[in-house]
Parts: C-alpha cells; structure tokens; sequence
C-alpha cells in the first residue's frame, strides 16, 4: 500500500512516517500543496493521508483536483480545525474518510486499512492471520474455522489489533477507537480491560493462540512471537 | 425620564422662582413708589394750604375732611414732613379707610401752624392682585412657550441625537459593521459621535481578535499535542521497563488533559462569543435518548440504575450540537460522581430537565461548581469546565439552572421557561 501523507508539520510527519513504515506501508510525504500535486500527477497513490491547512492553501483544493482527473485515490482528512463544517465539506467533496488532530497513530492505520479494504478489496475482505480469520462483510471472525460469538466491541478491538500487530496499541487508543470522543472525559480503562479479557477469553476457549499480552499497564500488544 | 424634560421641568423651576424674586421686589418697590409719589403731592397741598393762610385767609373756612390745621405752642420748633399711615373716614366711600397722613408745621404771621392733610393711598391687596396676575399671565405664556419648544425645537435639535442612539441600538458584534454618523451641526454630539465610531471600531477588532484566537487555538495546540502523542506512542513501542512505562503512561495522560481542556474552552469561547447559529427546533426527547444509550454500557459497567421518565417530542429552540454537548455534560458528569451500584434519575418535560444522582457530599457549594475549573477535591482528575460549559449554555438559551445536593442526591435542574 502506497501512501502520500500531505502534512506541514516535519514532526507530525516524521511520527506517521515511521509508525507506518514500521507497518510495511510506502510512505512519502509532501509538506506543501504544491508539491503534493507535483507528486500526484508524477506517482501513483493508493491513498492520500491529507492535511487541510496547508502553508500554501487549503487541502479541499487537491482534493478537488484528485476527483476532476477521476483519479483513483482514497483520501483521508486529517485536520486539527474539527469543525462540522470542514468535515462536511471534505466528505461531501469525496474523501473517504475524516480524522481529527489530534488521533492516536494506531487509530490512523486502521482507518487507513479500513478505506484500502473498502475501496480495492470488494467483497474478499477478509484479514487472516494465521487460526484467525475475520470476515469483514459479515462482521464474522473464526478461529479454527470455528465461529466465535464476539458482541460488536469485541469484533472491532480484535480487528484493531490485528491492524497494529505487533505494536503497543494504548489504553487510550483502544479506549477512543471503541467509544470515540464521546466517553472522552470518562475513563474507560476499566471497560478496555473487560473487553480484552472477554475477547482473550473467547478465543482461547476456541482453540486459539493467545496473542494479545499486557505491556506494563500502558496497553496490549498483538504479539506475532506468541507461543 | 427624557432629557428634554428635564431640562424643561428645570428651566420650568428656575423661572418661578425668578418670578416669585421679581413679584417681591415689584412690591416693595411700586408700594414705597407710590408711597413717596403721594407724599411729594400731600407736601404740595400743605405749602398752599400755608401760602394761602399767609395770605389771610381764615383758618376755620379752610379745614374740611381731609385738611386739619392745629395751632401749636410757638416755642415748638418747626417740624418738617412727617408722613404716616392711619384710619380715616372717607366721604365719598362712607367707611374707614386707610389713608395716607403727611404733616408738617409752619410760622406764619406769629402763630404756628401744624397742618395736616390726608389723601387715599392704593392698598397692598390692590398692589398684589395686580402683580400676581401679571406675573401668572408671563409665567402662562412662558410655559407655552416651553411646549412650543419641546415639541418643534427640540425635535430639531435633539435629532442626530436620537439618531446616534437608534444607531448604537443596532449595533451588533455579528454584523461586523462600525458605527457611522453624519454631522450634525451641535458640537457635543459630534464629538460623542465621533468617541462612538471609534468605540466601535475598537471594539468589532478586539472581537475579531478573540473570534481568530479562539479558533487558531484549537490548532495552535492540538498539532503540538498531536505530536506529543504520536511520539509518545512510537517511545511505547522501544523495549522500555516498567519504570519508563509508567513515565510515559503519565506524560500521556497529561497530554491528553491538555487537549481536553483546548476543547472545552473552545468550545466556551464560542458560546460566550455567540458564534453558533440561530438555534433551530429540535427533538430534545430523541437527542437525550441517544446520548443515554450510547452511555448504556459506562453506566451498566459501574452497576448504577438509571430510571428515565422523559416525555416524547419535547421540542426546543437550541442548536443540535449545543444540545448534544449540554446533555452529555450532565449525564457524564452524572455518572462519573457516582457511587458504585448507586442511582440516576433522570426526568424531562416541556418544562424541565431534571437529574439526580447519588454521590458523596461536596467539599464546596455546588453553586460554586458552575465557575471555571472549580471542582470537587474528591474529583482533581477532572477538568473542571463541563459545568461551566452547561452554565453558559442556560446563559445563551435563556434558561434556568439550579445545582443543589440533598443528602445524599446531586440534584440538576434546568427551567428551560
């Protein structure tokens, strides 16, 4: 998966850049709207991750430009503005999908992954790793082809492991992928504890490896080396 | 009351008494007039009265009712006018009337003579009745002439000022247009109208200040904070300790405090500044269902009982996301106070929104709660503006929000009138 992260922020960058490198993504960057069209019309994208304030204009302009030459690029918006207005008007222009600054690294990748399943995968979205296997049309996961019985957080928290495997994904992060800035002021580890513990639970009744570990009460880890 | 009355009603005084000064003076001054007027006159008759008994006439023919004519010792010395007040019969009258006595004494042939001759004078009663209706008909035409200048004078001249006030009535920070006003030909007004522009000015600048930070500061600091976070979350994912963890976990966590509280006094500003627009119906009943289900599993999870008693279609005149942010306030704030395994009531009318809650007795006046960052010592995590968030929501919406704790209840309750 190809990316172009349109972003003028060098540190902001630097930190998608490398989470996502580390993810086996290609990312390249742009830090200004020139020089992401120049990139645009000379390389081909999978995905445009896209900043709306640009040193030299705004975002919604690229965008435009991506959909008048029907390029087939998803975009998402990433804007530190927040404002209904902006959102409405970045999604009502095409982009696929729409995160405010600030987000958890782990929450960008599986937006990411989301639109690439959405977008190139239709209807074989299926994200396996090895007994596991999720079934994202039927929001169906099995384990050794057996049917696990997850409530709909679980299903979710599994496939955001799965997304950031191998990575420490945050309480936090965990706590605003299930529940978004609504519970924001609420904290909701207690329930982020629960969910995992179910969701370990299940799988191992079902035969599975249990892959997910605690790191230090800072968050849980999908861990690939599990034995 | 109106200016011009006033003035009026002070020009008005300030006459009557000029004219109350003015009658006493006239008096005094027409009573002793006529008074010395009469005397000079009285003096006359006498010094013929005596030129003519040194011309032999005889001094019994002359006498009648107003002439008396003494001998005196003639050792006496000679006295000169003496003028004096007194009741005398008057003929013609037939009564008693006050009269003017003027005397004076004369040698004449070897006899001395004191010769007195009376006269009517015109009485005080006379003198007043004419003054005061004098006086009355200059104060009357006076007063008409004040009307007559209230109601066309003034109208011209007080206009650029009541055009200056219809103008500053107007004037609002939304339209974002200064204040202009011709020139009037009053130098006053002019130079209040020329404070007035600049004011305005002054302050449509300092108001777009505030409008441009409050929205740059949510970007100022969220792409910071953001960066805060994006680094502290590749850091958790070196090979760390435990000990480093905990640094992290705690750097994080005040991260994301600062980015609440960047939200949340945005989001005042904006309230404060007006910048949400003309709040439109909306179905309160649905938007405080959807917030309580999405809630559905915090509340389960801390095993408190939630008994709702909200009426269907209760409509009111507030912007969605006002709304949405006003309920959610109150109901995380409802649980997050909360005992383990305690209640939450919640009650709605087209009346009011009422909440009750279990939770420990407030360190402070829960009134004091509704002001910026003042928190319960028992609750220092939190941030501390939620309530004020709701505070200045009832502001804006004109409605009434009470805070109260009945042992062991936290009451909220929301007149929305």
């Amino acid at each position: 998966m190809k990316i172009l992260l349109v972003e003028d922020n060098p540190e902001l960058t630097e930190n998608i850049s490398n989470y996502l490198a580390d993810q086996g993504m290609l990312c390249e960057s742009a830090n200004t709207l020139f020089d992401a069209q120049d990139k645009i019309l000379s390389y081909g994208y999978d995905c445009i991750i896209l900043d709306l304030m640009l040193p030299d204009g705004n975002g919604l302009t690229l965008l435009e430009l991506i959909k008048s030459r029907k390029m087939e690029i998803s975009i998402l918006i990433i804007s530190a503005k927040g404002s209904l207005d902006d959102k409405l008007s970045g999604l009502d222009l095409g982009a696929d999908d729409y995160l405010a600054k600030p987000f958890h690294l782990a929450e960008l990748l599986a937006r990411l992954k989301a639109i690439y399943r959405r977008t190139k995968m239709q209807g074989f979205d299926e994200v396996v790793y090895n007994e596991i296997t999720i079934i994202n049309s039927q929001l169906q996961v099995l384990v050794n082809n057996q049917l696990l019985d997850l409530t709909k957080k679980e299903y979710d928290l599994l496939l955001f492991f799965l997304t950031n495997k191998d990575r420490v994904v945050g309480k936090n992060a965990i706590a605003h992928h299930l529940w978004g800035d609504y519970t924001d002021d609420l904290s909701n580890f207690d329930f982020v504890y629960q969910h995992v513990k179910n969701l370990r639970k299940k799988i191992s009744a079902a035969g599975g490896r249990d892959y997910i570990r605690t790191v230090y009460g800072l968050g849980y880890k999908f861990d690939t080396a599990a034995l | 009351m109106r200016l011009i009355n006033i003035v009026s009603l002070w020009f008005l005084g300030i006459t009557l008494a000029a004219l109350l000064i003015g009658t006493l003076v006239i008096y005094e001054k027409l009573g002793s007039e006529i008074d010395f007027e009469l005397g000079m006159e009285l003096d006359r008759e006498i010094e013929s009265y005596a030129e003519r008994i040194s011309q032999g006439a005889p001094v019994e023919t002359l006498v009648f009712d107003k002439l008396q004519i003494e001998e005196i010792p003639m050792d006496w010395p000679i006295e000169d006018l003496w003028l004096r007040d007194t009741l005398a019969y008057h003929d013609a009258m037939n009564t008693n009337e006050t009269q003017l006595k003027a005397s004076r004494s004369f040698k004449i042939n070897g006899a001395h003579y004191r010769i007195s001759y009376y006269n009517l004078v015109v009485e005080a009663d006379d003198i007043t009745e004419t003054i005061v209706t004098t006086m009355l008909t200059v104060f009357l035409v006076q007063l008409l002439f004040i009307g007559f200048f209230l109601w066309a004078i003034s109208r011209k001249i007080f206009r650029p000022f009541h055009n200056s006030l219809e103008q500053l009535q107007d004037f609002t920070l939304q339209k974002n247009v200064p204040l202009s006003f011709k020139k009037s030909g009053v130098f006053e007004f002019n130079l209040l109208n020329s404070f007035l522009e600049k004011m305005s000015s002054k302050l449509l600048k300092d108001y777009r200040n505030i409008k441009e930070f409050s929205e740059n500061i949510s970007h100022e600091i969220q792409t910071p904070s953001a960066v805060v976070r994006g680094k502290l979350e590749l850091l958790m994912n070196e090979s760390i300790n435990e000990q480093q963890a905990l640094l992290i976990q705690s750097a994080f966590d005040n991260n994301e405090r600062i980015r609440r509280i960047v939200k949340s006094l945005s989001i005042l500003a904006k309230l404060e500044n007006d910048e949400f627009e003309t709040p439109e119906p909306m179905d309160f009943s649905r938007g405080l269902e959807n917030v309580l289900s999405r809630l559905e599993e915090v509340i389960q999870m801390h095993a408190i009982q939630l008994k709702k008693n909200i009426q269907a279609d209760v409509i009111l005149q507030i912007h969605p996301y006002v709304a949405e942010i006003l309920i959610h306030n109150l109901m995380t704030n409802s649980i997050k106070h909360n005992v383990e395994g305690g209640k939450i009531e919640v009650t709605l009318d087209s009346k009011i929104l009422l909440i009750k809650n279990n939770g420990k007795t407030p360190s402070i006046d829960p009134k004091e709660m509704l002001g910026r960052f003042k928190k319960d010592e028992q609750h220092q995590d939190s941030v501390g503006l939620g309530l004020a968030i709701v505070d200045q929501i009832c502001k804006n919406y004109g409605f009434n929000l009470k805070y109260t704790f009945e042992e062991p209840f936290h009451i909220i309750q929301i007149d929305f009138r």
